[in-house]
């Protein structure tokens, strides 16, 4: 957790502290306010979107636990995902169990699984390492379409929507307490995770492996835990995933599900809880954001909305290279920079300027 | 990490501004009910970029032509359609959200695409009471008790097959006939086989092998070794016009000597031209007639695109199919509307199940909808390419039961 401009902590517990300052905790409780009442007004387009967001935030924490935290690329997402969504898919269906039970069954095998594909990362780094997750993506789709006795093949399972306390979880409204509970609940624990002695090994490893293994960090049994708490949560969003559209399909689940939930996290930002949730958001929002620009244009100028669907891959790569350009960081340092920038405002420091005095 | 060097003040306040933006302008699609009297509003999904786009856009084109034929004579008894429809690239979360949106901007129907996403929005359909027109033909979606606001409106693709095989078994001659299923690697793709298919080739001694083809393959020669090898004489195809091209191609370049067949969206003018002579013999189940068959709901069409100065001959039989579509359950809610009724989507299911034998404008079979029935026509004729067109090779023919 980086330091902020201007704050000085005297007290460890202050040092330590999850969010120590008072404008920090009213800005939680904005948030949290906000996330009260939005269900309340929103109609069930944005519910529907607020529940995509949320599941994304949970995926992307996962995946950021393993690149960005850790520093081991994955490009295996869209296979951990499915695994989690067959497997709670199928143990409701086939053996009925509830579905609370088989979302937790999900990420355990989602776990074990991300942990088995994580055992080449003893050997292989950066490129190499993202090579051989690509391999687990790849392995994962074929058995999802041609384990047939399984999977039920490229043929969709159909699930009945959750009950939560005798209230069906089939609306955008009521589904949306379920989301938003398991979004905050994975940010809590990712956050926690990280100011734990298990954290710090994690970006030990990340920065510097061999520096790490020195100061008495088991590197390989440290990666391993890092791909299988990943997992758990990738496992976690692929589950929520089955339950939320009560059907599971394995055109939900390929490598461009796997680079999706990447460019999440970076342009939400690497090692950033904030930051995966930011580029979640942004990344679910984007194809919304254009077909609604569509529909706006569709009137006054035809032939620029026409050709919008084609545009919209191209402006997914453009929003990545911009930021990988301007701010590598992403959403979550804009955030903090436009934060540092109030906090001493209208003090502002501008590097480049020539100090006087 | 380490420190990444800062961005200037002025780039990141650009950023910020842009983020800001993008979030707010997000916002901008707004619910808005329409009063009794105004526009009917129509949701709509088109594949116009993803998989199936090489008959999606056809397709796509037939449904808005028609929108805009029926506004320009005065809409549905005097109500204007307003036709609300995107793009979704055949992905399943994309429809999902559009589906979502476009009904709770208040469209009274919805005209879907893909059978991944149809099934997915099944159980969402029924809940929502949205009569649903799926592209689709998948057999499972015109049983009212699975599907209750689904309808199909042409021969369903197990139909199609069925008319396939029965047509192999009786012009086969001796021997046991071998038929290898080329299928789309997709719930569509299997579709055939599935529901119905494997039952029936099984009831009548025709020995069926299914193979996958893989999405996005530009090389089907591995699977027509396999298919050789099997002895087969007949090829059917459950994919669309592009990927079926190619594999013709590759078959009259490896010289297999196979009768070949084509489903619904694979026997159209776009498999003719992109396959060319490897094209000639190929057999096709075609419902809707392509718009070179001179029937009045060609006619229409042709003097509609005429109008506006487009040529007919480069369109496929997917603009029937979406135009012809779309105007049945333009005729369900004129029914409604006719009788003094709201509409509803459960008054419109209930017109669409008075539908017996009605015409549409003679492009596919008479269509019949009942409560415990949803499959609109179960014939169609085979069409036979014979000097890079389709001609109509056999009468009407009903779907045999299984």
């Amino acid at each position: 957790m980086s330091l902020e401009c201007g704050v000085f902590h005297t007290r460890y517990e202050a040092d330590m502290g999850l969010r120590p300052r008072p404008l920090q905790r009213l800005r939680l409780g904005i948030l949290a306010l906000f996330v009260l009442v939005f269900p309340f007004v929103a109609n069930p387009y944005w519910l529907d979107l607020a529940n995509q967001v949320a599941i994304a935030t949970v995926g992307a924490i996962g995946l950021n636990i393993l690149v960005g935290y850790t520093g081991q690329i994955s490009l295996g997402q869209g296979a951990f995902m499915a695994i989690g969504a067959y497997t709670a898919g199928l143990l409701t269906l086939n053996f009925g169990v509830p579905w609370g039970a088989s979302v937790f069954a999900a990420c355990l095998v989602t776990a074990a699984a991300g942990t088995f594909f994580g055992l080449p990362s003893l050997r292989l780094k950066g490129l190499y390492l993202a090579i051989a997750t690509l391999a687990a993506q790849e392995i994962v789709e074929w058995g999802m379409t041609n384990w047939t006795a399984v999977t039920g093949g490229t043929e969709a399972i159909v699930l009945p929507a959750p009950v939560l306390f005798g209230v069906r979880l089939n609306t955008g409204f009521n589904f949306y307490w379920l989301a938003a509970l398991t979004a905050a609940g994975t940010a809590l624990f990712a956050a926690n995770l990280m100011r734990s002695r298990i954290g710090r090994a994690f970006a030990a490893v990340r920065d510097q492996d061999i520096a790490a293994s020195v100061i008495g960090v088991d590197v390989f049994r440290t990666k391993l835990l890092a791909f299988a708490t990943s997992s758990f949560f990738v496992g976690l969003a692929g589950a929520m995933i089955a339950f939320h559209r009560n059907i599971v399909t394995w055109e939900r689940f390929t490598l461009s599900t796997s680079i999706v939930f990447l460019a999440m996290i970076i342009v939400g930002g690497l090692g950033s809880i904030r930051g995966s949730f930011l580029g979640a958001a942004l990344i679910t929002l984007l194809p919304a954001l254009i077909t609604n620009v569509g529909r706006a244009i569709q009137d006054t100028a035809p032939q620029a909305a026409s050709l919008l669907p084609y545009a919209q891959q191209a402006v997914f790569g453009v929003v990545i290279i911009l930021f990988l350009i301007f701010e590598p960081r992403g959403l979550s340092k804009l955030w903090e920079n436009a934060k540092d920038y109030f906090h001493v405002w209208p003090f502002a420091y501008r590097r480049g300027e020539t100090r006087t005095g | 990490m380490k420190e990444e060097p800062k961005t200037t003040t002025g780039t990141r306040n650009r950023l910020v501004a842009l983020g800001v933006t993008v979030f707010l302008g997000a916002g901008c699609g707004g619910g808005d009910a329409d009063p009794d009297t105004g526009a009917i509003k129509v949701g709509a999904i088109f594949d116009l970029t993803g998989p199936t786009a090489d008959v999606g856009t056809d397709y796509g084109d037939g449904v808005r032509g028609f929108a805009e034929w029926v506004n320009s004579r005065g809409g549905i008894e005097g109500r204007p359609i307003d036709l609300i429809y995107q793009d979704y690239g055949y992905q399943v979360d994309r429809a999902e959200q559009l589906y979502t949106q476009f009904v709770g901007e208040g469209a009274v129907i919805f005209m879907g695409w893909g059978t991944g996403d149809t099934e997915a929005l099944r159980l969402r359909i029924a809940e929502d009471e949205i009569p649903f027109s799926s592209a689709s033909l998948s057999h499972r979606l015109g049983d009212p008790a699975e599907a209750p606001y689904n309808f199909l409106l042409a021969t369903t693709y197990s139909d199609q097959f069925r008319i396939a095989l029965q047509w192999i078994a009786d012009n086969h001659g001796e021997g046991t006939p071998i038929v290898a299923l080329m299928h789309n690697a997709s719930p569509f793709g299997l579709s055939p086989a599935r529901q119905g298919g494997v039952a029936f080739a099984e009831a009548r001694g025709i020995d069926l092998t299914l193979y996958e083809m893989p999405r996005g393959a530009v090389d089907f020669t591995a699977e027509f070794a396999r298919i050789r090898q099997s002895g087969a004489q007949y090829v059917v195809f459950q994919n669309t016009s592009g990927p079926a091209a190619v594999a013709l191609t590759n078959a009259r370049s490896l010289g297999l000597d196979v009768t070949f067949f084509c489903l619904n969206w694979c026997s159209n003018a776009q498999v003719v031209q992109l396959a060319g002579d490897a094209a000639e013999g190929l057999m096709g189940t075609m419902p809707y007639a392509p718009l070179s068959v001179d029937v009045p709901g060609t006619r229409v069409i042709r003097e509609y695109l005429e109008s506006r100065g487009e040529s007919p001959e480069g369109k496929t039989n997917a603009y029937t199919q979406g135009w012809w579509t779309f105007a049945a359950f333009a005729e369900g809610m004129r029914r409604v509307l006719a009788a003094g009724g709201e509409l509803t989507g459960a008054n419109i299911k209930a017109a669409l199940e008075t539908f017996a034998d009605y015409d549409l404008g003679g492009v596919t079979a008479p269509v019949t909808f009942t409560p415990t029935d949803h499959r609109g026509s179960k014939g169609l004729r085979i069409f036979r390419v014979e000097e890079g067109e389709w001609a109509p090779f056999t009468d009407l023919v009903e779907a045999p039961g299984w």
